[in-house]
């Protein structure tokens, strides 16, 4: 029997889907005579008490939850998600620097430097990667911090906004879809499949409407992961592998018959009736792992 | 052996330092020293010790140490497991819990994504929701509370060695560098009449730098370079 500890945040309660499948957790661990704890920020201290955390918080290396996660993994707990996880998926730069190192199928890709910010260097992305491109700051989460440029005015904006945290962006070719498909992927195996569809007259998963701050989301369609075509399975665990063994949501783009890359995210949103609709042991599956 | 020196620094020395801009457009293979007075975490000094790793290179300070040393928790945990003296450490966000578990005075570090430098001492309750509300920003975030016991100082350090002739607070400064290996810091160091503890860890702001500074960095620099070390060739 293992003691679980789950770093949430209060804003893991807000929406009723997440605070069902947190539940969901919580009785699959008590299911196989696991404890399964909410550890709030208050209760840090607490974390060398238990013998695995798992982290529903959204992580960063900049947030708290880093702090638990490291702190965890120098006391030898299991963790999810791990630090160096949190790591290289919470800087997208760190990431596609190793997609292009161990050739992960990817979505063309430049890096754009704080003081390149210039006529001669935009001018050469628009040529690389034709108009328009999509910006992307490092520490991109929920489709924030991902926008569009069509014109040097537009990019020059849009950087200038993003390069006040971050030295160092990413610009990639505009690549629409009419979906994402996200898998889920734990310790180098596939635990769910889904389509984040992209919702009508948008191009990403989470879009704002026009002159209002509501964020409207793509529908979630789930299916069973042996339907899931051969190539894509080998797509996400190849992106999964150069990043580690923990708990991922790989985002790809069905472009001409093949697989690109968008993303790999760690701390994936798990929503009861969304990820987990056909195969309904990602919960149980998460909590072996954590007491293993 | 070849050591290339990355530094946003003018450093005082002959060797040929390569500007960080310039490395990070480059795949130069050779074991890099990164030289900043600011490692901050998304900002220049960091990407060019990730770069360094993804082209494969041996880099001080790595990735992994820029990030945890900046996080003062971290920092204190990963340090006291190595033996240097620290006091008990909370990161929360309760006054109460502060309070009741460490008293006061209590000094206070940032633990969220937009603080990188400075701290609070806290006397009293007042004063601890007013560190509290600053360093946490209106509560939103947890800190890092201590107990203070000394005289707390800030000592500059390159390279692990200090002008500092303080020699507890001199081996303190030199076993942050064996464990963490940040060239340019500034540590935060707690002395009581026979003890010194390690408190925390920022940046240097570019403008601290004195001359004498930018001596003992570029001669630090020129027996790396010469030497291989700490690079273990």
């Amino acid at each position: 029997m293992s003691k679980i500890a789950c770093f949430v945040e209060k804003y893991n309660f807000t929406d009723p889907r997440e605070e069902s499948a947190l539940q969901n957790f919580k009785a699959a661990a008590e299911k196989q005579g696991s404890e399964f704890h909410f550890l709030f920020r208050e209760d840090i201290s607490e974390v060398p008490r238990y013998d695995a955390i798992f982290i529903r918080a959204t992580t960063d290396p900049l947030n708290t939850a880093y702090v638990v996660s490291k702190t965890a993994w120098e006391l030898g707990l299991k963790v999810i998600d791990d630090p160096e996880s949190i790591t290289i998926c919470g800087n997208k730069i760190h990431q596609y620097a190793l997609f292009e190192k161990y050739n992960v199928p990817r979505i063309p890709t430049m890096f754009l430097n704080k003081d390149e910010l210039h006529h001669k260097k935009i001018s050469e992305i628009f040529d690389a990667l034709g108009k328009p491109v999509v910006i992307k700051a490092p520490y991109t989460s929920f489709s924030r911090y991902v926008e569009k440029a069509a014109c040097e005015t537009s990019f020059r904006d849009v950087a200038r906004r993003f390069f006040r945290k971050s030295d160092v962006l990413a610009i990639q070719k505009f690549t629409p879809t009419a979906f994402d498909w996200r898998i889920g992927v734990l310790n180098n195996d596939v635990l769910y499949v889904c389509k984040y569809m992209i919702p009508k007259g948008k191009w990403k998963h989470g879009a704002k409407l026009r002159g209002k701050p509501t964020v409207i989301w793509g529908r979630t369609v789930s299916l069973r992961k042996r339907e899931m075509p051969s190539r894509l399975r080998e797509v996400a665990l190849k992106a999964c592998s150069v990043v580690g063994k923990g708990l991922y949501g790989v985002d790809i783009k069905e472009v001409d018959g093949d697989y690109v890359v968008v993303e790999v995210n760690d701390n994936p949103s798990i929503y009861a009736g969304y990820e987990d609709s056909s195969d309904r042991d990602i919960y149980r599956r998460i909590i072996n792992y954590l007491s293993e | 052996m070849t050591v290339l020196v990355v530094s946003n620094i003018d450093l005082t020395t002959k060797l040929q330092v390569v500007k960080p801009t310039t490395f990070l457009d480059s795949i130069i293979k050779e074991p890099t020293l990164n030289i900043n007075n600011e490692y901050r975490y998304l900002k220049t000094g960091y990407y060019v010790s990730m770069h360094a790793e993804i082209l494969g290179n041996r880099v001080i300070p790595s990735c992994e140490n820029i990030i945890d040393s900046s996080r003062t928790p971290i920092f204190l945990l990963r340090a006291a497991k190595a033996g240097v003296l620290t006091l008990p450490v909370l990161v929360t966000d309760s006054v109460k819990k502060i309070t009741n578990e460490l008293g006061f005075p209590v000094l206070i570090f940032a633990v969220n994504p937009f603080i990188y430098d400075g701290y609070k001492i806290a006397g009293n309750k007042s004063a601890l929701y007013r560190a509290m509300k600053s360093l946490g920003m209106n509560y939103k975030f947890a800190v890092c509370a201590q107990p203070l016991r000394g005289e707390l100082s800030a000592v500059k350090t390159y390279f692990g060695k200090t002008v500092n002739q303080d020699i507890d607070i001199q081996k303190i400064a030199e076993k942050v560098y064996r464990i963490f290996g940040i060239p340019i810091c500034k540590l935060y160091i707690q002395k009581t009449v026979d003890k010194a503890y390690l408190c925390g860890l920022q940046p240097v702001d570019k403008e601290e730098l004195s001359e004498q500074d930018l001596k003992i960095i570029s001669k630090e620099v020129s027996l790396i370079s010469e030497q291989g070390e700490p690079f273990g060739v």
